[in-house]
């Protein structure tokens, strides 16, 4: 049995028995890790598999957050409608920027790629901040509200999982797929890849976009269930957060982010509670499990596991 | 069966200049279906620049390529592989972190025009066909390694494997046996001939060691500062004063198989 699969099959039977083990206040936490799990993989279809490292993935995540936020808050829709329909609207919004940043940004790559990426993240932050009729401005938008009985943690939580789910199978089948193991390819020779016929700059953006509409997913349903969603969530800062995910987990493996994310929302949670210093705390942890396992902790497991 | 008479590759007056470097002063080429070319010449010739102006990597500032009757001048390289010609690179070009099947499934995909595919499972696909080109090229049984820990010989061999998923007419060869020793350079060109025969596919490729050149050649071009300086059957190039000239020192030319 691979590794994958196993840790896929382990981590659907520990979120399934989850809820009536833990308080109202770790069901949320435990939302959050769902939602960073699918920003974190997505994420990591670009990093680990198409080998482009994004600067600012966060614009995906927030733009998703707020689309979710407005669907609900704004559309007019029924409150049941508005929120079964957020998550569409989430992604394709994401995708839909995704398009328009990957367009410009594949046309470079390494570090230029980065960039541009970066760039572009600092616009929609502006946007954020400033679109103040749409955005909330600084004050975000507050007092989201599930209706019905999603508004329970535990109820919500199945949804969260419902929804997450799916689209880490259908990433996983991404990768695994034609377009998935061409990716890799562009990743260790982009320049080999061309002489076989495939067309470089399309496949990135095809890749760019399903990520970007991935992390807009996860930014949905990270915003409904913390009932706000903030400019900061778009700013730069923010878009180091999938990147340690991801190199935490292990870039090299499907579920090794989405493992990182849960290690990173807990330790996060347990030592911010404990002391204000806790940035340092997590940034001398972080380094540590870096340096002690430079293909994350999924690469420990495997090394082990290797014959 | 009647044979195609338009030459396979056409190129005339191909020129790039680099600054103050005329890299390529006007080359005319014209190679025939079934035909075996080497394109030789001292370093500095231009067979690098000339070999990257035909298969799309660096733009002619003037001239034209003609692969098969169809004008493909500046055309970009996978336009050109899926046009049907297919090229190896002087510097060892595979797909290191996948395993061999995978590298030669890549481009099978390619080919099939199956690589937009995001559903279905890539490794039950084309797998047979992988292993018979890892067959053809002697890497029965390498399948599974990744490709980046195969010996450097096998390493051009699947570059190979990859460049004839492709089902190429034409096969651009630049130096396919750098680095490596004499005695494996005759036996990995005699297995790109072999096969290339078998195929029908027509082959071109730059050559340092004359000895493989005249194991396997058909036509001999040689370059020299840009330009076309001889062409002919492997004899007359040898034969050629002009020729020994250039090569003035290296008596590999003279004494040809025997280097």
């Amino acid at each position: 049995m691979n590794r994958s699969r196993t840790l896929a099959v382990l981590a659907a039977l520990v979120a399934a028995a989850l809820p009536a083990a833990l308080s109202d206040f770790w069901i949320f936490i435990a939302i959050e890790v769902i939602a960073f799990a699918l920003y974190a993989v997505s994420f990591n279809v670009l990093l680990g598999y198409g080998g482009m490292l994004s600067f600012g993935h966060a614009a995906f995540f927030g733009v998703g957050a707020y689309a979710g936020a407005l669907m609900v808050r704004k559309s007019g829709f029924a409150p049941e409608a508005a929120f079964a329909l957020a998550p569409l609207a989430a992604m394709a919004a994401a995708a839909a920027v995704a398009a328009v940043v990957g367009f410009f940004s594949v046309r470079r790559s390494g570090i230029y790629f980065g960039m541009l990426t970066f760039a572009f993240q600092m616009l929609l932050y502006t946007i954020a901040l400033k679109a103040t009729g749409l955005t909330g401005g600084d004050d975000g938008i507050t007092g989201l509200k599930p209706p019905g009985a999603l508004a329970r943690p535990a109820v919500y939580y199945v949804f969260a999982l419902a929804t997450v789910g799916p689209a880490l199978y259908v990433l996983y089948r991404l990768v695994n797929s034609p377009f998935g193991i061409t990716l890799r390819a562009l990743k260790a020779n982009p320049r080999r890849v061309q002489y076989v016929g495939v067309d470089v700059r399309s496949h990135q953006l095809a890749a760019f976009v399903v990520s970007g509409a991935f992390a807009g997913l996860a930014g949905a349903v990270f915003a409904l269930s913390s009932g706000n969603v903030f400019p900061a969530w778009l700013n730069w800062t923010a878009s180091a957060t999938p990147i340690v995910m991801a190199v935490l987990g292990g870039v090299s493996s499907f579920l090794g982010p989405a493992l990182g994310a849960a290690v990173y929302v807990v330790l996060e949670v347990v030592i911010s509670g404990r002391t204000e210093y806790w940035p340092l705390v997590m940034g001398v942890i972080i380094l540590a499990l870096v340096l002690l396992m430079p293909a994350g902790l999924t690469g420990l497991w495997r090394r082990r596991g290797a014959p | 069966m009647r044979a195609d008479m338009t030459p396979i590759l056409h190129v005339r007056g191909l020129a790039r200049r680099f600054g103050g470097l005329q890299a390529l002063g006007g080359v005319d080429l014209e190679v025939a279906r079934g035909e075996f070319r080497a394109i030789i010449g001292p370093n500095g010739a231009g067979k690098s620049t000339f070999f990257n102006t035909i298969t799309g990597l660096i733009r002619p500032d003037a001239g034209s390529v003609t692969f098969a009757g169809r004008d493909v001048t500046g055309m970009a390289p996978d336009d050109l592989v899926r046009a049907g010609m297919g090229r190896t690179f002087q510097i060892t070009s595979v797909f290191a972190d996948l395993s061999a099947q995978e590298n030669v499934q890549v481009a099978l995909l390619a080919h099939a025009r199956q690589s937009w595919r995001m559903w279905a499972r890539a490794a039950a696909l084309h797998a047979e066909r992988a292993a018979e080109l890892l067959a053809l090229v002697g890497l029965a049984g390498s399948e599974a390694r990744h490709a980046g820990t195969l010996a450097h010989g096998d390493q051009k061999r699947l570059e190979l494997a990859i460049a004839l998923a492709g089902e190429p007419t034409l096969l651009l060869l630049d130096e396919p046996t750098a680095g490596m020793a004499a005695q494996e350079r005759i036996e990995s060109i005699s297995l790109v001939h072999r096969v290339a025969r078998a195929l029908g596919v027509s082959c071109v490729f730059t050559e340092h060691d004359m000895a493989v050149v005249f194991a396997v050649a058909t036509r001999i071009t040689v370059l020299h500062q840009g330009r076309v300086l001889a062409e002919g059957t492997p004899a007359e190039v040898r034969a050629n004063p002009q020729v020994q000239q250039v090569y003035l020192g290296e008596s590999v030319i003279a004494e040809g198989v025997h280097a």
